[in-house]
């Protein structure tokens, strides 16, 4: 009899541990029959791609996002990397007239400006919160100061072939629908199959034991940061791409907040230590979704934050709840 | 005071930490609580005092039942709790620690500092401890951040004062001092309920014990009709007394030298040297703050340290952790849920955290990671369902030995063990006992920081006993006695010789 009760607990262990690994997929199901009931022509192939190339540009951000979160830390830097970096490269662009160049400079220009974040909370030791605050700060200011409010516009000879980087579709499929893809299934396998990944999830569970275990910490903090940085940089090429005109002020704007929201939604504990890529990579899509449920279902556009406001506490809270249990 | 505590049952989710225990203490009375870590005397004590309730069982005081007790509840009937843990804020006064919560107000609002210095000082002089009431607690030691978490319990009339392990940190003398001070209560009427680890102490100063183990009450008498040896024979089994883990035969000092350490100082110890042969297990033992805790970190790189580390002859350096962990040292570090879990990962992956660290290449290999975990199950006999369950799913017992199969993967020469039978039962931490003791028949070399005499009897060739930061004694296993080691420890040895 004992055996049996045994035998009943861990069943709904099991159950329990079933139900949070993958509660992400399940309330993507169930925002997906939402969608479906406001509109029937939700499921088409053209608002299906759709959704994923509205949120890939943040998506791509939010993957960074992932593993920052996961290791129990914050980036608040990202909207304005984003946008520092997609000004410059419009100067790149114009200078060198080579795209690939271009998407280089922007690579190269996140890396660095995430090891710039890395650095100050690994060898400063200062708070994750306190440091990307500051560079967000200061990012945003430079790229104001360099476009003294006026936009950075690609020049007219590269203007179509730039645009169809972001615009272009390969094998029909939309472009930036394959390079948010690509990123999410890089950055999966990097955190399931590489060491690197194991040691995020470790410093974010507790950081004390990955120290005495003999993980090296601050270099595991410094590359989350300069991941995170390369992947906002890859996320500036596409947007002034897609814009061909960014203005200092409004690019990139509240990336980060998004990329902590789908982050939040697919998952990921915010104390660090639990959560997955293929979370946040629904969270991304679910955002995508209740933005476009909202407007079809002729919800004034001011509400919007409102709505997304609680749904993200819902969602945080669902995971809390089984958390305690 | 009379309490009677009905059998109590308290689960930890899928954790048994009591199981129906009884326990009654007279007024008057000076009652030893006696088990081993993880007995659950601390957490019976916890159900008392009403740090959290009992899943089951009923707790009368003078007669009458009481329901939901709470810390204010039980405070106010008198009930004063000296945490084994300080729970002392470190940047706070000596009076304004021992007032916290119930500082004494001026006008209804006001905090009368005056009269709470003067207060807390009374005390303290009432205890013959020279330690001012307005000095900033991070300037005292272990010692006497021990006696003023005593002294918060003296602050007010109490009718019943529990002290969980009040002297790891305290010499003889200020033993002594405590002791006068709780019979002098005793003759007021006050009970005390005394848990210690320490034989001579309990028969010292109480009148009757309750044993624990593994949770089940085991038995309760007077201390006169028991002595030394039957009362180690209920703490821990009749069989495992007299099991004979070692060999005595096996002198292992005549192998080579694995592990040598010269001069070592650190923050809290000085000029540590001593030798760590082939096949030996050496215990580290001292009192609270007597820097053993240090020395642990300090050898595994954890903390920095000047002097020599040398391994197989070639010198560590720098001390780092991974440096250590590559020339072969291997650390199972105390308090296994701070420094050694990671809650949110599985059983398999808590496993193979170092062996990572140390392997070359960048890919994780699943097959590889289950079949090491595979092979340590069965060598270490852990039980689980499914090694993907998460590590909190275990019992205490059970995640030590991940950690201790997790430092297995690393293929270490030297073993350091700090405490590593802390919170497991009886069964897992013979197996602790034995694992060490078999590691040491294959040439490893061992060293177990540990506080508790019978284990380090168990396991040790030899004991090195640190005092006040110092070797202060290098007692070999032929003269290994509870009362050489205390002596030690205490620097009573020293006092002699002046």
């Amino acid at each position: 009899m004992n055996k049996l009760e045994l035998s009943k607990e861990s069943m709904s262990l099991r159950w329990r541990n079933i139900t949070t690994n993958y509660s992400h997929w399940l309330s993507f199901i169930l925002l997906m029959i939402v969608a479906v009931c406001v509109n029937p022509s939700f499921l088409s192939w053209n608002n299906l791609t759709n959704q994923f190339v509205q949120g890939a540009i943040i998506g791509i951000c939010a993957m960074g996002m992932s593993l920052v979160i996961t290791a129990g830390m914050i980036d608040l830097s990202t909207g304005s990397t984003v946008a520092i970096i997609s000004g410059l490269s419009v100067y790149v662009l114009n200078a060198t007239k080579s795209i690939l160049l271009t998407m280089l400079f922007c690579l190269a220009m996140g890396l660095a400006l995430g090891a710039v974040n890395g650095l100050l909370v690994t060898k400063g030791n200062i708070a994750p919160f306190i440091v990307t605050l500051a560079t967000m700060s200061a990012y945003r200011s430079i790229i104001n100061q360099l476009g003294q409010g006026g936009p950075f516009t690609v020049s007219s000879e590269m203007y179509e072939s730039f645009r169809m980087v972001a615009a272009g579709k390969t094998l029909g499929f939309p472009n930036l629908l394959l390079f948010f893809v690509m990123i999410t299934v890089i950055t999966s396998l990097l955190m399931n199959h590489v060491k690197f990944g194991r040691y995020v999830y470790a410093v974010g569970s507790n950081e004390l034991s990955a120290r005495l275990s003999g993980i090296n910490v601050d270099r595991v903090k410094f590359l989350i940061f300069s991941y995170a940085g390369l992947l906002s940089g890859l996320s500036a090429f596409l947007l002034a791409s897609r814009l061909t005109a960014i203005q200092a002020a409004s690019a990139g704007d509240g990336y980060e907040m998004d990329a902590i929201a789908a982050v939040a939604i697919g998952g990921t504990s915010m104390s660090g230590g639990k959560g997955k890529i293929i979370g946040t990579f629904l969270g991304v899509l679910m955002l995508r979704i209740i933005n476009t449920v909202l407007i079809m279902a002729n919800v004034p556009p001011f509400l919007n934050g409102l709505v997304r406001g609680i749904i993200i506490i819902i969602a945080v809270l669902a995971q809390s709840k089984k958390k305690n249990k | 005071m009379f309490l009677e505590m009905k059998q109590i049952s308290k689960e930890f989710g899928p954790v048994k930490a009591l199981t129906d225990v009884s326990f009654s203490v007279g007024p008057g009375e000076i009652h030893g609580l006696l088990g081993e870590n993880g007995a659950g005397k601390t957490t019976l004590m916890n159900v008392l005092s009403g740090t959290f309730p009992p899943t089951s069982g009923e707790i009368f005081i003078d007669g009458k039942k009481m329901e939901h007790m709470t810390p204010r509840k039980s405070t106010m009937l008198g009930i004063r709790f000296i945490h084994q843990e300080l729970n002392l804020c470190n940047d706070l006064t000596v009076y304004e620690n021992m007032y916290l919560g119930e500082e004494i107000l001026r006008n209804g609002c006001l905090i009368n500092k005056k009269e709470m210095a003067r207060r807390a000082q009374e005390v303290l002089d009432g205890m013959n401890v020279k330690i001012n009431a307005v000095s900033v607690v991070s300037q005292l030691d272990q010692a006497q951040k021990q006696l003023v978490e005593i002294a918060k319990a003296l602050l007010f009339r109490s009718e019943l004062i529990i002290m969980d392990e009040p002297t790891t940190a305290l010499n003889n003398h200020e033993i002594e001092n405590l002791f006068e001070i709780m019979r002098a209560l005793k003759q007021q009427g006050v009970s005390f309920i005394y848990i210690s680890h320490k034989m001579p102490e309990l028969f010292a100063v109480c009148d009757k014990y309750t044993v624990l183990r593994d949770g089940m009450f085991i038995q309760s008498g007077h201390f006169a009709e028991i002595d030394e040896h039957g009362a180690t024979e209920l703490l821990i089994g009749k069989a495992f007394v007299d099991a004979n883990l070692k060999d005595d035969s096996c002198s292992p000092a005549d192998t080579e030298v694995v592990l040598s350490v010269r001069g070592l100082t650190g923050k809290t110890f000085h000029d540590v040297s001593f030798e760590l042969h082939r096949g030996e297990v050496i215990a580290v033992t001292g009192l609270q703050g007597a820097g053993s805790a240090e020395l642990a970190e300090a050898l595994f790189g954890a903390s920095a340290s000047t002097g020599e580390i040398v391994l197989n002859g070639r010198r560590l350096k720098p001390v780092t952790i991974r440096n250590a962990m590559r020339s072969g040292i291997a650390m199972v570090p105390c308090n296994r849920k701070e420094r050694g879990i990671f809650p949110d990962l599985s059983i398999q992956n808590n496993h193979s955290m170092a062996g990572f660290v140390i392997r070359k290449g960048m890919a994780v290999h699943e097959k590889v990671e289950r079949q090491s975990f595979e092979g340590n199950r069965k060598k270490l006999e852990i039980k689980v369902d499914s090694p993907k369950d998460p590590i909190t799913s275990l019992s205490g017992g059970n995640q030590q030995k991940v950690i201790v199969g997790r430092w297995l993967e690393t293929d270490a020469d030297v073993f350091i063990m700090d405490n590593p039978t802390q919170g497991i039962d009886v069964g897992a931490k013979y197996q602790i006992y034995k694992l060490i003791v078999e590691l040491a028949r294959q040439g490893k070399s061992i060293l177990v920081f540990s506080t508790e005499f019978p284990e380090i009897w168990h396991i040790a060739d030899r004991c090195i006993v640190m005092y006040k930061g110092r070797v202060n004694g290098d007692i070999p296993r032929s003269s290994l006695t509870e009362v050489s080691m205390m002596a030690y420890s205490t620097g009573s040895n020293l006092e002699v010789r002046r």
